[in-house]
């Protein structure tokens, strides 16, 4: 089995992305043999109002729940988030939620951010932070969003030690706190792998040895990315098969509670 | 056609990665059906498929962009090794290499340097690692004889510029014209974004690149990872009408339609698979393509092979 914890449904502001309806990325999935995938909406990260985002996610994954797992996308500096958090866990059965700091122009340190994680953690639901959308080199002339800096992610986690956090589209964790064995912060976090090196640097093999294969998560990014680049990090990734099955899905299922 | 035409998924065992199913959709494998431990795998398909030496041409897979280490950095020995290793995992056979120097502009001595280590490189790692002579076109007569020096007896295979200058400045040209003179490509490293990269004042673009391509319709000129950090869409356009400029699909950038975009817009004849170090996702971008088998093998490796055959020394 496989299961994705980064997938995508909807559009995106500024690149047409294909497979990005639940009927088309089902059959992406097949083709790929991906059993499920956590999926949020694309068009959120730049809605003003993230809330109409969730609610087309719920609409379309009606009927593939089986296979698709919705999450939330929340920007606690907008109006209603509280409400808007209940109805998507409550109503739309979302186990998670995304936080975009830099697409919403906040801090994660900031007290209603902390709020909304705690809010969050009360529900016993995942909080995913994608580090990024897209290579800032290819941004559009319109805007300029960075990378989430590691180092304001490490805060988070200590800040948080029950929240359960996901971390997302991101690199370099071996260089900072969060990559490495012994790092004195809370098991609180586990790290996504499709943009992780499984070859030369190998920081995906680093990150077994130093957290352990249940820290690590498997996810392609699909439809904005080819889901092949991360299938081919576990065909090359030199580890055991059982850690393998757990990268592949066992983590992800056990946090999704499946 | 649909995508999941041209996916082959079967439900055999086999081994994680090679050749033949590099060619293919990476579901059965990545699920763990290996039959043979993976160097076994490996073997196993390179006498089948022969790639070391005196193989059919049309099955070579080749990164038509890779960098051996500089040897400043302390572990480029074991560095060097692990790329041919990355290389056998992924049934990559050759690698067209150069060595770039750590700061730009590369002085002469910078250069010169590390041409020396590529040629060495091709001598650590035979028949795997192909040449490319790295020069600054700055240094004029002396940059010309560096790339007559290797690509004679030294057997490099083409020419690497970097950003010391934009290839549309004059001083550019003679390389192309020594280039066209022996038959060899130029992979030029290039990007475009909608900003100034204040790091990389002389940055070429493929607009640039097209545009030399006007004016020396005889050059093979590579325009280097597309998937390398800017904005893919506009670099594969602005090459559109320039039928001399081939796109290389190398770079860390994963977006999907890459690929499919590049033959859509320029034709598959100019399309070439390159990873430059970023290797899982230089596999995986032309597996997850929308493409036919044969299609596929074209830009794994029968384009480059094409390009490599107008070699006149």
């Amino acid at each position: 089995m496989i299961v994705d914890v980064n997938a995508y449904l909807g559009h995106f502001a500024f690149r047409r992305l294909r497979h990005n309806t639940a009927t088309s990325l089902l059959a992406l999935m097949d083709a790929k043999k991906i059993d499920k995938a956590v999926v949020s909406s694309a068009d959120a990260i730049t809605y003003r109002n993230a809330q109409a985002g969730n609610e087309d996610v719920a609409e379309e994954t009606k009927g593939h729940r089986d296979r698709l797992i919705p999450f939330a996308v929340v920007n606690p500096f907008y109006a209603g988030w509280q409400d808007d958090l209940k109805i998507c866990h409550e109503q739309f059965g979302m186990t998670g939620l995304h936080l975009y700091p830099k697409w919403h122009n906040y801090q994660l340190s900031s007290p209603c951010c902390r709020e909304l994680v705690d809010a969050a953690t009360e529900r016993g639901m995942i909080i995913s932070i994608p580090i990024r959308v897209e290579d800032n080199r290819e941004r559009s002339w319109l805007l300029n969003v960075p990378d989430v800096p590691l180092e304001e992610i490490v805060e988070l986690v200590k800040a948080h030690p029950k929240a359960r956090f996901i971390l997302l589209n991101g690199i370099d964790y071996t260089r900072c706190p969060l990559g490495r064995k012994n790092n004195g912060l809370p098991s609180n976090y586990a790290i996504e792998l499709s943009r992780l090196s499984a070859v030369l640097a190998n920081e995906l093999g680093q990150l077994i040895t130093n957290l352990g294969a249940e820290r690590v998560m498997f996810g392609t990014g699909m439809p904005f990315n080819y889901p092949d680049p991360a299938l081919v990090k576990l065909e090359v990734l030199d580890t055991s098969e059982p850690e393998k099955e757990k990268i592949r899905s066992q983590n992800a299922m056990a946090w999704l509670r499946l | 056609m649909s995508i999941f035409q041209t996916i082959s998924i079967s439900s055999e065992p086999q081994p994680r990665i090679s050749r033949r199913t590099l060619l293919k959709g990476s579901a059965a494998l990545a699920l763990g059906t290996a039959a043979l431990p993976l160097s076994h795998s490996m073997a196993v398909e390179q006498s089948v498929a022969g790639a070391s030496s005196g193989s059919p041409h049309k099955d070579k897979v080749i990164d038509c962009h890779a960098h051996l280490n500089h040897r400043s950095r302390a572990t480029w020995e074991a560095d060097d090794r692990k790329l041919i290793e990355a290389a056998d995992k992924l049934g990559i056979d050759q690698l067209c290499c150069s060595t770039l120097t750590p700061h730009w502009p590369a002085t002469l001595d910078g250069f010169r340097e590390c041409n020396r280590w590529t040629a060495d490189g091709m001598r650590r790692f035979p028949d795997r690692v192909l040449g490319y002579c790295y020069v600054n076109p700055g240094y004029g007569r002396e940059a010309m004889e560096e790339i007559r020096r290797y690509v004679g007896d030294g057997g490099f295979i083409g020419i690497k510029l970097y950003n010391e200058y934009t290839c549309t400045e004059p001083v550019v040209f003679p390389i192309v014209e020594l280039a066209i003179e022996l038959g060899l490509p130029i992979l030029h490293h290039a990007s475009h974004s909608h900003y100034f990269v204040e790091d990389q004042p002389r940055l070429t673009d493929s607009g640039h690149l097209a545009e030399l391509a006007r004016r020396y319709p005889e050059a093979m000129l590579i325009c280097a990872h597309i998937s390398g950090g800017g904005d893919w869409e506009w670099t594969i356009k602005a090459a559109r009408h320039a039928p001399n400029v081939l796109l290389d699909t190398s770079g860390s950038v994963t977006d999907a339609d890459t690929v499919d975009m590049a033959v859509a817009v320029v034709g598959v004849d100019r399309v070439v698979f390159g990873c430059d170090s970023s290797m899982t996702a230089g596999v995986g971008k032309i597996r997850g393509a929308d493409l036919s088998a044969q299609d596929k093998q074209k830009i794994l490796g029968g384009n480059m092979i094409r390009l490599l055959r107008r070699r006149k020394s």
